[in-house]
C-alpha cells in the first residue's frame, strides 16, 4: 500500500488520503528536500503512527495534514477534498505546551469550538464533557500554570477532541514528558480513544508508544523521505497493561528498531550503525 | 527549578493578598516622613519659605479644592493628560503590532524612536508654541509622543516574546485576524505590554505637568509654576500636593487594573 496508483483506487472518500506528496524547502543556503512521494491513507477509525529518525519530516508531513504547510507536490485529500489550509474536521496536539495561560482549563478547551462560532451553551457542555474524559474534573476553573506538564497536555487534548475532528493530528503529544507521565498518559489517550475511535495521525520517536497505541506505523526513510514500510500492529484491543510483555508486541518492536536503525544511521553518517 | 514552579511561585505571591504587616509598616513609614517634614520646617531646621509644614498645605488644599480657578485648572490637566495618553495609547498600540508584523521596518525605524525615547522632547515645546498658540495644542502633542514611545516597544517587545506555538496553534484552529488578535495576541502579550502602557500614562502626566510649569495658560502645572515665581510658597507646595496625589490615585488604579487583566482578559 505504498504507491500511490493502488492507494488511489482503494480510497474511498471520507478517507484521508496522501497522493504522492513531497515537500521541498527553500532555506536560502540551497534546497532541502525534506519529504518525496509519501502515499497513504489513515483508514476510518484507525490509529497511525509515524516513526522515524529526527529530521525525516515527520512533522512537516502532519503540518501537511493540518494545512499549515502545502506540499510543493502531490495533494493531501480529506473526505474527498484538497487540503488547502487549516480545515474545520482536523485537530492538532502540539509537543509544546499550547495551553492558553490566562484562560481556565474549561476556557482552554472550549478554545477551538469558541473560535468557530459554536454557542456558548453548547461548548461548555462539550467542554465539561471532554475535560471529564481526559480526567481533569474538579480542575475546570484552574489556570494552566497550576498544572502540571501531563495535565497541560491533557488539556491540549481535550481541546483537539472538543472540536470532534475527522482527524486528530499529535505531534509528538507526550515529547516533552517524563517517562512515568508519558507512558501514564499514552494508557489514558487509549483509554480515551477507545471512546472516540477519531482517527489520528500520531507522530513519536518512541518505538514502544507507537506499537502499544496503534493499528499501524509508517517508518519514514531519512531525507528526503518516503514511507519505507508500512507495519500493521495486530495487537488485540483493548489493550491492558500487561501488554508491553507480550512476545508480539517485542517482535513487533525489534521489527520497527531495525528497520529505524538502518534509517537513523543514514541521518547520523558512518559509525553510528555499530552503536 | 522548572518553569512550571516558578509560575505558581509568581502566581501565589500574585494570589496572596499584601501582607496586612508590610501595609502597616509602609503607612507608618508615611506618617514618620510626614511627622518629620511637620517637625522640621515648624522648628527652622529646613527654611520656611522652601518647605512649608504639611499641616499647612493641608489647610491651604482644603481652601483651594473648592474654587473655581482650581475646578478649571484641574480640569485641563486632566483631559490635556487623558487626550495625551488616548493618542499615545491608539496610535502607540498599532505602531507596536506594525514594528513586529514587519520585522524591517522595526529594524530601520528602532533607532528612531529609541533616539525619540532618549531625547528631551520639551525642547521642542516653545516652537510648537510659536507654530501653535498659547493652548494646549503643544502640550498635548509632546505629551502624546512622550507617552507613545514606550508602549509602541513595549507592543513589539511583547508580541515577539510570544511563543511560535501559539501562532500554531490559532491558525491550526482556523482562527480569523480579529480573533487572532484579540483572543491570543492581545491576551498573550498583555502582560508585557502593561509596564509599558502604564510607563506611557506616567510620561503623559510628567510631559503634561511639566510644559504647563514652564509655560501655560491654565493648569495645576501652570499655577504651581505661578505660584513658585510669585515665592507664594504655601500654593506652590499644595498644587504640588495635588499633582503627588493624583500620581498615586492613578498608579494604584493602574496597578490595580494590571493585575485584574494578568489575571482575566476575556
Amino acid at each position: 500500500m505504498s504507491q500511490s496508483p493502488t492507494v488511489q483506487s482503494i480510497a474511498h472518500d471520507s478517507e484521508v488520503v496522501f497522493d504522492n506528496i513531497g515537500m521541498t524547502f527553500d532555506t536560502g543556503a540551497g534546497v532541502t528536500r525534506a519529504v518525496a512521494n509519501v502515499s497513504g491513507t489513515i483508514p476510518e477509525g484507525k490509529f497511525v503512527s509515524v516513526i522515524g529518525p529526527s529530521g525525516c519530516g515527520k512533522s512537516t508531513l502532519l503540518d501537511m495534514v493540518g494545512g499549515l504547510l502545502k506540499p510543493t507536490q502531490g495533494t493531501v485529500r480529506i473526505n474527498g477534498e484538497t487540503v488547502t489550509g487549516p480545515r474545520r474536521d482536523t485537530a492538532m496536539v502540539f509537543q509544546e505546551d499550547s495551553t492558553l495561560h490566562w484562560r481556565t482549563v474549561l476556557d482552554n478547551v472550549a478554545f477551538g469550538l469558541e473560535v468557530k462560532g459554536v454557542s456558548k451553551a453548547e461548548r461548555y457542555e462539550k467542554a465539561r464533557r471532554m475535560t471529564e474524559l481526559v480526567g481533569l474534573t474538579g480542575f475546570e476553573d484552574h489556570r494552566p500554570g497550576q498544572l502540571s506538564g501531563g495535565m497541560k497536555q491533557r488539556v491540549a487534548i481535550a481541546r483537539a477532541l472538543a472540536m470532534e475532528p475527522r482527524v486528530l493530528l499529535m505531534d509528538e503529544p507526550f515529547g516533552a514528558l517524563d517517562q512515568q507521565t508519558r507512558q501514564f498518559i499514552g494508557r489514558e489517550l487509549l483509554r480515551i480513544w477507545e471512546k472516540t475511535r477519531n482517527r489520528v495521525l500520531f507522530i513519536t520517536h518512541d518505538i514502544q508508544e507507537a506499537v502499544y497505541l496503534s493499528d499501524e506505523v509508517w517508518v519514514m526513510s531519512a531525507r528526503p523521505s518516503v514511507v519505507k514500510e508500512v507495519v500493521t500492529i495486530d495487537l488485540p484491543r483493548p489493550r491492558p497493561e500487561g501488554t508491553h510483555a507480550l512476545s508480539r508486541f517485542r517482535e513487533l518492536e525489534d521489527h520497527l528498531w531495525a528497520l529505524v536503525k538502518v534509517e537513523a544511521a543514514k541521518t547520523l553518517g558512518p559509525g553510528a550503525q555499530r552503536a | 527549578m522548572t518553569v512550571a514552579e516558578k509560575t505558581r511561585r509568581v502566581r501565589s505571591t500574585q494570589r496572596n493578598p499584601p501582607l496586612p504587616r508590610a501595609t502597616a509598616v509602609r503607612w507608618v513609614i508615611l506618617a514618620g516622613l510626614i511627622i518629620a517634614l511637620e517637625l522640621t520646617t515648624r522648628t527652622g531646621l529646613i527654611n520656611p519659605t522652601l518647605v512649608v509644614p504639611p499641616s499647612e498645605i493641608l489647610a491651604r488644599l482644603v481652601s483651594i479644592i473648592p474654587t473655581e480657578q482650581f475646578g478649571l485648572d484641574a480640569a485641563r490637566t486632566l483631559t490635556t493628560i487623558v487626550i495625551a495618553f488616548g493618542i499615545g495609547l491608539v496610535l502607540g498600540v498599532p505602531l507596536g503590532v506594525f514594528l513586529w508584523r514587519i520585522p524591517a521596518a522595526g529594524r530601520i525605524l528602532e533607532p528612531f524612536i529609541v533616539t525619540g525615547y532618549a531625547m528631551p522632547t520639551l525642547l521642542f515645546y516653545p516652537v510648537l508654541l510659536a507654530a501653535m498658540g498659547l493652548n494646549a495644542g503643544p502640550i498635548i502633542l509632546i505629551a502624546a509622543s512622550m507617552s507613545l514611545i514606550p508602549i509602541a516597544l513595549t507592543t513589539m517587545v511583547a508580541l515577539n516574546a510570544i511563543k511560535p506555538i501559539l501562532h500554531k496553534l490559532a491558525n491550526s484552529v482556523s482562527a480569523s485576524p480579529a480573533q487572532y488578535y484579540l483572543k491570543v495576541l492581545f491576551p498573550a502579550a498583555t502582560p508585557l505590554i502593561f509596564p509599558g502602557v502604564k510607563l506611557g500614562f506616567i510620561y503623559a502626566v510628567i510631559g503634561t505637568v511639566a510644559m504647563e510649569f514652564i509655560l501655560a495658560a491654565q493648569g495645576i502645572g501652570f499655577r504651581a509654576g505661578l505660584y513658585y515665581r510669585e515665592l507664594n510658597t504655601s500654593d506652590m507646595w499644595a498644587y504640588i500636593a495635588v499633582v503627588i496625589i493624583l500620581s498615586v490615585l492613578v498608579n494604584s488604579g493602574l496597578t490595580w487594573l494590571e493585575k485584574r487583566i494578568r489575571r482575566d482578559m476575556l
